[in-house]
């Protein structure tokens, strides 16, 4: 019921000096870290940290920078690490008392960005950015000892193609390809948390025939995406019965995909204001079957690899991310849902049809990779039960209504295969002036770092699969 | 797994793909320079049971050194360009290079363009394989022709 009762970003803009206070209000008071960037201005650019409360409630905190500096947040909120280093290498504001500042995106700074890593014997393995196989492109520097990982330091955007800054200046409409495009595996969420905060922005209120066509869009995104995952961790442990069975499955799932929409990773179904889905009842008749032979068959091959000891033993205890340690860094999705906590956007989507959502956790929530492809199978079939639900009636076009006044400033939420995708949108009279997309790969990268250490070398590929993470869409 | 092998031969049935009885083989190294992730999803299931490219002596290796053609995926980033052209330069002659999807081959390229480039303003390209992203079956066909060594330079 509180569900409609939404309110918007509220906003406030604060002096250096109070700046740490507020932000450290807010999380005294249960609000967490949801993003930080700047925002260029027409005179003085701002530092805006982003905090979310328990029932999905926003607030925008707002700073000018001086000099140009800002005070760090990062010793309160740790999970602020990568965006303060990435404000750092794009906008050029400097972070007081965010020492010492490493790269990120900027790869030809003069300062050294691998952490320096002392005593005896330790060496640096160097994988990448190309790896051995069909895999995405980034950099690991490996401070290991012996076969023990001491310290990782991922260094990623190689990828970095400048959507955000590309997608400034163009109209809120036109925006909407950056974003679909930051990467295919998220498509639709990534679409969807852009669409809502350009609906908050306008004054739209989705409908109910919007938000259902959303949802069943979302939940067939995280259906493909979990059965790939759950390949990728098969494949991290050899088991190429395995790999193979999920591969098969999720090609079925694509192919449902483009059956729906004509396209396999349904790139073009999601609009601002409106849905041109259409889903008539005979196709829907087909849609159902097929959701049910995949869920039949995916619980076969579930089953199959419960009884595979061989299998079973490779995962408990591997890649250990503790539900502290997700709390402290901002984990979000099935990676932090592992570690016990039951965090899950869907609860507080209020403009998609999740009506009475829980989030699943498995037990034990051991936080390692075992709890994380777990995880993952509960996840598989929640999402077909809503899937299912979903698939109780045609869908048609569906549009959004007038139901407020138009912002410059919003936010869309959106719980994608990979945890909460936040998108920030800052316009002026309909053409984007900022753009910031966090999604839950860009979240959780420290995650798999810290996961990591203590381990061996050899299990950081089933580690590093564990978490599936997309370059893609953290590099942007 | 037993239902899995019951299955293939139901789904292979779906696919136009040619026999696979071939004398020839390609090794291909794969090198994402700055994709969506979609080309990578689709490269992944042209190696699975469905399409299973390994049947036609097609098979991904996990060095330059090893490669008969380089297999560039995405619009080529600022950061990618050297580890691109290191790559390319430690393979053997005679070396091909195939430009998959529409950002390799520089359509509809989205992003800051001081920051990216079409795969041919960096490499010499061999076949040009088109789609958004482009289907495992489109994938499969584009290299069985070079592997033919038929049609270089075709934008399929």
């Amino acid at each position: 019921v509180s569900r409609d009762q939404g309110q918007g970003l509220k906003s406030i803009v604060v002096d250096a000096e109070t700046y740490r206070a507020q932000v450290m209000q807010s999380l005294a008071q249960d609000w967490s870290f949801g993003g930080l960037y700047v925002s260029p201005g027409q005179h003085k650019a701002q530092v805006r940290t982003l905090l979310i409360a328990r029932d999905g409630s926003t607030r925008l905190i707002s700073v000018a920078t001086d000099g140009p500096h800002v005070p760090t947040i990062v010793d309160l909120a740790p999970a602020a690490g990568w965006d303060e280093r990435e404000a750092h290498d794009l906008y050029g504001v400097g972070f007081i008392g965010h020492e010492p500042m490493r790269p990120l995106v900027d790869h030809n700074a003069a300062s050294p960005w691998t952490v320096p890593v002392h005593g005896e014997d330790p060496y640096e393995v160097a994988v990448g950015p190309i790896h051995a196989g069909i895999i995405e492109s980034g950099h690991f520097r490996f401070h290991v000892v012996g076969d023990r990982i001491l310290h990782l330091d991922a260094r990623l955007f190689y990828k970095h193609r400048g959507l955000e800054q590309a997608a400034q200046g163009s109209t809120l409409t036109e925006a909407m390809a950056y974003v679909a495009r930051a990467c295919a595996a998220c498509a639709v969420s990534n679409a969807i948390a852009y669409a809502h905060a350009c609906e908050e922005a306008l004054g739209l209120v989705p409908s109910h025939g919007l938000a259902r066509a959303r949802t069943f869009l979302l939940e067939l995104e995280r259906v493909w995406n979990h059965l790939n995952d759950m390949s990728a961790i098969c494949a991290g442990v050899g088991l190429a019965a395995g790999t193979n069975r999920f591969a098969t499955l999720t090609e079925r799932a694509r192919r449902l995909n483009a059956r729906i929409s004509g396209h396999r990773f349904l790139f073009g179904t999601v609009h601002i204001g409106a849905t041109k889905l259409v889903i008539d009842s005979d196709v829907m008749a087909e849609v159902r079957t097929t959701l049910a032979t995949l869920r039949r068959e995916a619980a076969i091959s579930w089953r199959e690899l419960l009884f595979n000891a061989s299998f079973q033993d490779r995962l408990p205890d591997v890649g250990v991310l503790t539900a502290d340690q997700a709390r402290q860094l901002g984990t979000v999705g099935p990676a932090a849902r592992a570690t016990g906590l039951a965090e899950d956007a869907r609860s507080t989507s209020r403009h998609l049809s999740y009506l009475d959502f829980r989030p699943v956790t498995v037990s034990p929530a051991s936080g390692d990779v075992r709890a994380r492809l777990e995880q993952r199978a509960a996840e598989l079939w929640q999402s077909f039960d809503i899937l299912d639900r979903l698939a109780d009636a045609p869908v048609t076009p569906a549009a959004a209504t007038v139901g407020g006044g138009v912002r410059s400033a919003a936010v869309g939420r959106v719980e994608s295969p990979r945890g909460a995708t936040t998108c920030v949108v800052e316009h002026d009279r309909g053409r984007v002036t900022r753009l910031r997309l966090r999604t839950g790969s860009y979240a959780n990268w420290p995650s798999v770092a810290a996961a990591a250490t203590g381990n061996l070398l050899p299990d950081f590929p089933l580690i590093n699969k564990s978490f599936e993470l997309c370059y893609a869409c953290a590099d942007r | 797994m037993l239902t899995l092998l019951r299955d293939l031969r139901r789904i292979r049935r779906d696919l136009a793909l040619p026999d696979p009885d071939r004398r020839r083989s390609l090794a291909i190294r794969h090198v994402d320079a700055g994709s969506c992730n979609g080309c990578e999803h689709e490269l992944t299931l042209a190696s699975s049971p469905y399409y299973d490219l390994q049947r036609f002596g097609l098979g991904v290796v996990a060095s330059p050194r090893h490669a008969d053609v380089l297999l560039v995926t995405g619009a080529v980033t600022r950061a990618m360009r050297e580890p691109l052209l290191i790559a390319y330069r430690a393979m053997p002659e005679p070396r091909r290079v195939a430009a998959l999807g529409d950002c390799a081959l520089g359509r509809g390229l989205l992003g800051t363009p001081d920051l990216i480039e079409a795969v041919d303003a960096v490499l010499g390209v061999d076949i040009y394989i088109a789609g958004c992203p482009p289907t495992p079956d489109v994938i499969a066909q584009a290299l069985l022709r070079l592997i033919d060594g038929t049609a270089p330079g075709h934008i399929y």
